[in-house]
This record gives C-alpha cells, structure tokens and sequence, in this order.
C-alpha cells in the first residue's frame, strides 16, 4: 500500500512539472529546458517572502504565487519573444541558457545552502495515517491535491475560458489565429506565465515537503520525460505518462536497484521515442520514417 | 570548401587548384606565420597559460566532431558529454583490466564511439529536431549511468587513475609534450573534417541539412548519411574523451556532466554554425572564458571574499553570453571574425559593391 | 562602432586576464584548492573560510616567524579536472609549498598525482581522510579532518551497542557515492562481528527528489537502529523521511558541520550525531574566540561550522612556526612529520603527526543528541579515544 501511496506522490510531483512543459509546448512548440531551474526560482521565491513576511504566512505564499508568474512573462517578454522564428537547436539552447544564468542567479543571491521553507513559515508536517499501514505527510498530501486542482482548472480553462480557447486555437495554428484578432505575444506570454506558476507551486511544495537546495533542477529534468511519454501537446498525456513513469521508477527502486531511480524515467522515454514519438496522446508531427 | 578568394587577378586553372585548401600566397604566408607562433608558443609561455592552451586544443577536437554533427549534417545532439565520457572510460577501463598501452586504447575509443554512434544515430532516422535532441539526452544519462556502475561496482571509490602514456620507457608527462600532442590532434581532426566536408559526404551533409525531402528526391541516402555523421562524430568525440582521459590522467564520472555537454553546444553556437573556423573560435572562447571572469573579478578591490562567489558569477555569466549571442549574433564569433576582415578589406570602404560583387 | 569597441574591451580584458597575477616574495605561500560552490560547498568551503579567518588573525598579529602567510584560494567545484588544473596551476604558477585541498574525495586522486611530481606536501583539511595518512602513512599526504573511514563505523557501532536497550536489528543508509559505500559494507561487516543484526542497508543516489522510496524499503526492513554515514543532505533527508512514514526508531549519523544546526531544527530525541569536533554549544573559550572573530568579519557561513577550518589554521600555525625561515617544500613536510597541535577542546585530543602517521595517534569521538526536555543539544557520550594503528 505504501508503494501506491508513492507512487502517487512521485505521479503529483512529476504532472504538476509535465503541464509546465506541455502548456509552453502546445501553444509555441518551444520546448522549455529552463522549466526545472524556474520551478526552483519559484521555491526560493518563497523561501525570500517567507523571511520578509513573517507571521503572515498566507500573504507569503500568495506573494510568492504572483511573482513567480510574472517571471514566467518576464522570461517570454524579454528572451524568448526575440527568438521566435530562429530555428528549433537556438530555441532549445536560448532555454538552456536561461536554464544556466537561473541557476547561477539562485546562487549568486540565496547562496548554495539548504534552506527550510516549511520552518520559515512555521508550518508543520506531520504525517498522515493511511489505509493499510501506508503514511503520507501533509505536504505530499497537499501536493496530490494541488496537482488535481491545477489540473482540473487547466482543463476547464482550456476547455471553457475565452482565453484558454484562444490558447487552443493559436496552438492549433498560429498563423489562423493571428489572422482571427488573436494577440499571439499576449497568449504566449500567458502560457509561459503559467507553465512557471505550476511549476513553482510544484517546487513550493517539494521545498515545503523535503527542503531547497539545488537539486530541484534535476527533477525538473526527470519530469520531462513524462510530458514527452504522455505526448508533448497534451494535458491528459501528462497525466498519464507521469503514472507510467512514476511507477516504473518506484517498482525499479523497490525491486531491482535503487541506483535506478535517476536513469528510469529516461529509459521509458526511450522506449516511447522508440516506439511511438510524439508520445501516447500527442499529435503526429513532421516525423519522416526510413 | 574553398571559398572565393579575396586578391583580385587571381584565376585557378586546374581542378586541383579549386579544391585546394590554401589558395593565394598571402594565405600561405598567413598559415606559416601562425603555425609558427603556434611552435614556438610553448617556449615563452608561463605552464599556466601552457595549461590553459592544451585544453584549448583538447576542446577543439570536441568542438570540431560537434560542429560536424549538428552544424553540417544538422542532427542535434545533446550526448555529446556521454560521448566523451564512454571515449575516457573505454581508456580507463582497459588501463585498468589490461594494463593496455595507449596505442590500443586510443583506436579502442574510437571504436567504442562509433559503436555508440551507431546507438545515438538510430533515433536520427526516425526523430527530428527536438525529439533528436531528447534522444540523445536520455542516451548520454544512461551511458553516465553505466559508467557510474563501473566505477561503484569495481571499487574505484575515487575515479581511476591512470598512468600518462608510455613510449617504450619514456614517459609523456611534460607540459610541452601534451601541448605538441594536442596541437597535432586538433590539427588532425581540422584536416579530416574539412576534407570530409570537401567530399562526397559533406555535400550530402549539407544537402540533408538544407532540406531533407529534397535530398532524398535527389537520391542520396538520407539513413547512411546520417549514421554516418553520427559515427564519425562520436568517434572523434571518443578519442577526445581519451586523450582528456591521459591528460588528466584520471577518469571519473563526475566531470562529464549535462553542463559539458552545454559547453560544448556552446562552442558550436557562439563560435557559428555551419563553420569550422567557428568551432574552433568557439572552443577558444568557451574554455577561456571562466578564466577570464576569475581574473576579472580577482582584479577588483576586495577580491578575496568575492571567490566563493566565483562559480556563481561564472555560471550566469556563461548563460548571459550564451543568450546575448544566440538572440544578438546569431552568426557567433564567425560572423564577427568575418565583419572584422570585412572592415579591413573594404577600407576605406564600408560596404560591398552591390552588383556583381561575391560573398 | 559599438560592436568593435566591445570587441576590443573584451580582447584588453582577456589580454591583461591571463596574465599571472604577483605572488609575494616575503611571504609563506599555501595554495588552497576547496569547493567554495557547487553542490559539496555546504561541507566543504566552510572550511576553507574557517582557515582564512584564522591566517587573517595570525597576519594582523604578526604572522608565523615574523612573516605573513599568504593564502591563495581556487574554487574547484567539486570537480576532478578543474582541482588538478588548480593545483598545476597552484604548484607550477604560484609556487606554493603547502598544497590545502578542502575539496570532496573524488578530486583526491588527480590533486595527490600532481602533488607527487612536483614534491609538495598536500594537507586534506575538509573532506574525509583517506586510507593513505593511516600508517604507514604515504609520504605527502596529511589530514586534519575529523572523519575517516574505518574508525568511524566502529565507533558508531560500539555507541549503538553500548546504548541499545534491546537486540539491535541494524539498518544503514549510504549516498551512492563509492567512499560512502565503502564505508557502509565495512560497517556492515562490522556490525555481524559485534553481534548486531544487518537488516537492511540502502545506496541512495545523490540528486533524489523523494527519499521515501528508499525509506519505505528501509523501514520494511524493520531496523530498530540506522546508521548512515554519508553526506549530510543524505543522513538527514533519510531521517526525515522515515519519520514522515512513521519510523520509530533511533537513527546514528555522522556529525557534519551542519549537524548542530540541523539538531535544533529537527527537534528529534531518537536522532543521534557522533562526530570528532565538539559543538558549538559546549561554549568553550575556544568556541567563544572564533565566534568573536566571525562576527568581526562578517563571515557568510554561521560560526559553528567554521571549526575544521580553525583547526586546519592551527595546525599550519604549527608547522610553519616549526619549519623556520626561509622554508622550502621539504622543509615543510619535515616540519608536518612531527607535529603535535593542541586543538584547546575543538577535538578530544590533539593532533599528532609523525613519520608514520599523518592522521593522528588517537581519533576521539562523541555523539550529540537534542534533547526535547531541555530543549537543547545534550552529549550522549563523551570522548571515546581510539588508537590509531
């Protein structure tokens, strides 16, 4: 039971990341490198207002909330907006690049030491019992709960909201939709915007749940295999391909080595690019076969 | 591929002339004026700097197998640290197991590299672009994987160290040796990349890169190609990673990380694509950049407590320059290198004559 | 225009960059090689800031034989090819004739190689002491570090069993690193010929985002006793993660330097450090001093953790004092085979170095525990010597 219970988690943790990439990806087919390093921006965010805003834990969190999303902007409106055209390699690197001078940045200010936002903001964690003996701490608890709700407000956005349809469309076929009225900057700048805001929340709460340092870039790294497994352009392929993923690793920790942990997510990457690229839910895109 | 020639009054009256490398006798003078200084360099520099231009040269090789792969022939590579990696282990590995000397473990590398050429290149046949990229990425974790669970599983709790290469009962540990033995491998791998590149198989690079579909409509086989742009690629890298393997004269997994692989996508962009010249202006940049940063910050009042501040700066220093060529000089350093001699040329003109003027 | 004149700044800058910096004639010169960033720093460039302010102090007194010493200080990251480039560059460069290596042990190997030609002794001041100082001791390699592998485990296994209530059934936790390892399947061995029962033991990879995996295996193991012997961010984030999955039981680990902080957060009676360097909240003059001098000069680490770095001083005080002026190489390392430096209660004894032994005659621990009574760090045991052989 305590393998479901997480699995479940390690699925949270990796979907709130994969939407981040499958948002950016669907609406400009850029794929963001630089998610994980923002994910942790976001993290440290917190951690800053966390110390600033003492005793009032809920401004900090919401302070930490909105900046974040404004970084998300900000990297589109000043980098990732000159890039548009150039091809795919400049696009990927000029994320790289931004990958980099984040992480440099988050040294350079908070310095490379573990920090505790949970204690900062005088919260406690204690764990939860489960059916069957299993335990969850609250955080991770928090987390699944967050990951539902994120997704099931991505989904009615996108489903419902008179932006999230112009997302769609300007996904679908930018050129259409520019041609239509649709202010293409305005909901590219959107959807980096939000991509950073889940995964900021995503990196909160991991930081909440197990401290901050900067290993988080790696997860965020790791995550990008279920939004490729799960098909780049599609939500519920996110979803999906983190189960898949998530419980491939943790069966392979469980049972045959944990050294694996780090390489598994890839090997199932491979496996999908092997067998089905564009992934379980995406669309086929200019893939040529020999 | 020879381009035009910048004397006037100049005219090629063979094949051989056209196809040849070094044209005019300003060219000539040129070469011979700059291996010489490359000669004597070793004589009047400090060990540092001795130090510094050996990995100079270490890096081109990388450089220069990277510019091949996803320059020319145009497949993105994220491995190319993997590469590296299987290139210095193949050599640790055998020094360790078999005590083998350096003239079986360098060819053993290229080997391996090919070997895991062939490996990386399979996707190319079905992926483009950022699924390539994504393919190779996964490839380079499982190779650092296996190495890592070499390293574990036979006890090597530090890395491996291994001997510098023997030569009968000479060994090959002095500063000026190593600079001459990498001067002569990046010269090398130069010779063999702009032949290959004058050949057959360059132009079928090119053609793939400029457009796949026609390529293949003008019957070249894209598969081989690209196999074969993966293969040789990986081989040089391999033999980089070897030669880095002896000059270090250690091999750990710990310094083949996703980050050189940046470095080395790095050199390519900010050197400027689809160039040789590029690649090795890239490689030049890139490894002596966090030099020049350290000095830099060491120059100002209070340097001592800025140091552990260092690897900071220098990481988004590195992103910062990354950017601002990859969104400013698209053309990276090859394209300054070329505004440059265009300025000198054209004096006291500013721009080429319009109509009927080349290049 | 723009462009050309950024051009040529870059070219000058580059151009008076590589040039070599000066190096002082009337001074010792040390080299130190740490990892002042990256992801070793937290345990390894504390230390060398430790060391720093220590030779500050010594400079503003005096010096050593009425002659400064100057520290010349490289970042190597944790990484092997960049700390055998510092320390080529440190040997043939600047000249040093002490080499100081506060760096993780995987840089060890290339830094020792580079030393050995050029005959300058190394001093290993941050991370763990390899098998080479233990005697016979090789011949240009020294450490001050409190830990070290071997004697470690046993001491941590005799604590356990010395403090357990009850049979131990003994689980381990080791970062998948090869010394960490090592060093775990020595315990293990150890642990049977004392009589505790190995249940379990897991090898967790460095960058993990979610320790319960490996939690969750060790708890099903059902250990009543771990001991972890790994960096700190392992030791704790596994500790914290059996907890969160309703683990009961005691957990020893080795007292890095950011142990004493991490007692107070954690607030966990069952969570044991045992370490060779005693704690800030002994308050010692000893303690009391380099509090002083750290907050005299705004040091950016927290004056607890700056101790492996004072001792590091103390023991380069003594042996530059001993090797006289003018020194060379040789010299030096003469003077580093017989030392013996008074650590004033930082560890359980002194350090001794000799011919031999470049570790030390005696490695004294103690472990820590918090104590949620008091509310304060209590000891569990005082210092235990162990004969070094």
């Amino acid at each position: 039971m305590q393998l479901i219970v997480n699995i479940t988690v390690l699925a949270a943790i990796y979907a709130l990341l994969a939407c981040g990439y499958v948002l950016i990806y669907r609406v400009s087919r850029v794929m963001n490198m630089a998610h994980g390093e923002l994910a942790m921006l976001g993290a440290y965010l917190l951690y800053t207002t966390a110390s600033l805003f003492v005793g009032h834990p809920i401004v900090a969190i919401a302070m930490a909330v909105v900046l974040s999303l404004t970084v998300g902007v900000l990297v589109y409106v000043v980098l990732m907006r000159r890039m548009t055209g150039e091809m795919v390699l400049a696009a990927i690197l000029t994320t790289i690049a931004i990958g980099v001078l984040i992480r440099g940045f988050v040294v350079l200010i908070w310095s490379g030491a573990q920090q505790h936002p949970l204690q900062t903001l005088n919260f406690s964690n204690p764990s939860i019992a489960l059916v069957g003996g299993a335990r969850i701490s609250t955080c991770a608890a928090l987390l699944v709960l967050m990951t539902v709700v994120v997704y099931g407000a991505l989904f009615a956005f996108l489903r419902f909201g008179s932006w999230g349809i112009r997302m769609r469309a300007a996904g679908q076929s930018p050129l259409l939709a520019a041609q239509r009225g649709i202010n293409l900057n305005a909901i590219y700048a959107l959807a980096w915007g939000l991509s950073t805001l889940t995964g900021s929340i995503a990196g909160m709460l991991i930081a909440l749940d197990s401290g901050l340092d900067q290993t988080m870039v790696v997860i965020g790294l790791k995550a990008f295999a279920p939004a490729l497994v799960g098909g780049l352009d599609s939500l519920v392929g996110a979803l999906v391909g983190s189960l898949i993923v998530a419980g491939a690793e943790v069966l392979a920790i469980h049972y045959i080595d944990p050294l694996l942990s780090d390489v598994v997510p890839f090997l199932v990457l491979l496996a999908m690019l092997i067998v089905r690229p564009w992934g379980l839910f995406g669309t086929r895109e200019e893939l040529d076969r020999v | 591929m020879s381009s035009q020639p910048r004397a006037s009054g100049y005219f090629r009256t063979s094949y051989g002339e056209d196809l040849a490398l070094v044209g005019t006798r300003l060219r000539r003078v040129s070469l011979a004026l700059f291996i010489a200084t490359l000669i004597l360099f070793p004589f009047i520099a400090s060990p540092f700097q001795l130090d510094l231009a050996s990995q100079v040269f270490l890096a081109c090789v990388g450089a220069l197998s990277l510019m091949l792969l996803t320059g020319y022939a145009g497949q993105i590579s994220l491995g190319h640290a993997g590469l590296l990696a299987a290139g210095a282990f193949t050599v640790g590995i055998l020094f360790r197991e078999a005590n083998a000397p350096f003239w079986i473990t360098l060819p053993a590398a290229a080997l391996v590299g090919a070997l895991l050429g062939v490996i990386f290149g399979l996707p190319s046949l079905r992926l483009r672009g950022l699924y390539l990229a994504v393919s190779t990425l996964a490839l380079h974790f499982v190779v650092i994987y296996l190495g890592g669970e070499y390293e574990a599983r036979r006890g090597f709790s530090t890395g491996i160290v291994i001997d510098p290469p023997r030569l009968g009962k000479l060994f090959i540990s002095d500063g000026r040796a190593w600079y001459f033995i990498l001067l002569a491998a990046a010269a090398a791998t130069l010779l063999i990349c702009l032949n290959l590149l004058r050949s057959r198989t360059g132009r079928a690079w090119r053609a793939i890169r400029a457009h796949e579909t026609v390529a293949e409509a003008l019957g070249i086989g894209i598969a081989g190609y690209k196999l074969l742009a993966f293969v040789i690629s990986s081989a040089i890298t391999a033999v980089a990673g070897a030669l880095f393997a002896y000059y270090r004269g250690f091999v750990s997994v710990e310094a083949f990380s996703l980050f050189l692989a940046i470095q080395y996508l790095a050199m390519v962009i900010v050197g400027g694509m689809g160039s040789l010249l590029g690649a090795l202006l890239g490689a030049a940049f890139v490894t002596l950049f966090p030099y020049v940063i350290e000095s830099a910050l060491l120059a100002l009042p209070g340097a001592q407590s800025y140091a552990s501040l260092l690897f900071a700066v220098n990481y988004s220093a590195f992103g910062l320059v990354m950017i601002l060529f990859l969104v400013l000089e698209p053309l990276g350093l090859v394209g300054i290198w070329h505004r440059i001699q265009s300025y000198f040329q054209l004096w006291p003109f500013k721009h080429r004559p319009a109509a009927g003027g080349r290049r | 225009m723009l462009r050309l004149l950024t051009g040529a700044l870059t070219g000058a800058l580059a151009a008076v960059a590589l040039a070599c910096p000066t190096v002082a004639q009337d001074a010792y010169v040390v080299g130190v090689s740490g990892a002042l960033t990256g992801p070793a720093a937290g345990t390894n460039a504390p230390p060398v800031e430790g060391l720093r302010l220590y030779v500050d102090r010594l400079n503003a007194r005096g010096g050593v034989n009425g002659k400064k010493i100057q520290l010349i200080v490289l970042d190597d990251q944790a990484e092997p090819s960049k700390a055998a480039a510092n320390a080529k560059r440190l040997l043939t460069q600047d000249n040093v004739r002490l080499l100081i290596l506060s760096s993780l042990s995987s840089t060890y190997a290339p830094v020792i190689a580079e030393t050995k030609r050029a005959n300058v002794p190394l001093m290993l001041m941050g991370a763990v002491c390899p098998k080479e100082v233990y005697p016979p001791a090789e011949a240009l390699q020294f450490c001050t570090t409190a830990y070290a592998g071997g004697y470690d485990s046993r001491a941590a296994l005799a604590f356990i069993k010395e403090t357990a209530k009850e049979p131990v059934r003994i689980g381990f936790a080791a970062m998948a690193i090869p010394l960490s390892r090592g060093e775990i399947d020595y315990a293990e061995g150890q642990a049977k010929t004392a009589g505790l029962t190995p249940v379990d033991k897991e090898v967790i990879p460095p960058p993990t985002a979610d320790y319960t995996p490996f939690a969750t295996k060790l708890k099903d193991a059902d250990p009543n006793w771990i001991f972890s012997w790994a960096p700190w961010v392992t030791e704790v984030k596994t500790f914290e993660a059996l907890r969160r999955l309703g683990w009961e039981g005691d957990y020893v680990a080795w007292a890095h330097i950011e142990a004493e902080a991490e007692l107070a957060r954690l607030k966990d009676g069952k969570f044991y450090v045992i370490g060779a360097n005693s704690l800030f909240q002994d308050n010692l003059p000893i303690h009391r001093e380099i509090v002083d001098e750290a907050k005299k000069s705004n040091v950016r680490y927290p004056a607890e953790q700056l101790t492996e770095g004072w001792i590091g001083g103390l023991v380069l005080e003594a042996v530059l004092t001993r090797a006289g002026w003018p020194t060379d190489a040789d010299k030096i390392r003469a003077a580093m085979e017989n030392v013996k430096v008074d650590t004033q209660g930082l560890r359980g004894g002194p350090i001794e170095w000799s011919k031999d032994n470049h570790f030390r005659t005696r490695q004294y621990y103690r472990v820590y525990r918090w104590d949620p009574a008091k509310s304060a760090i209590v000891q569990a045991k005082d210092w235990v010597p162990y004969d070094v052989k």
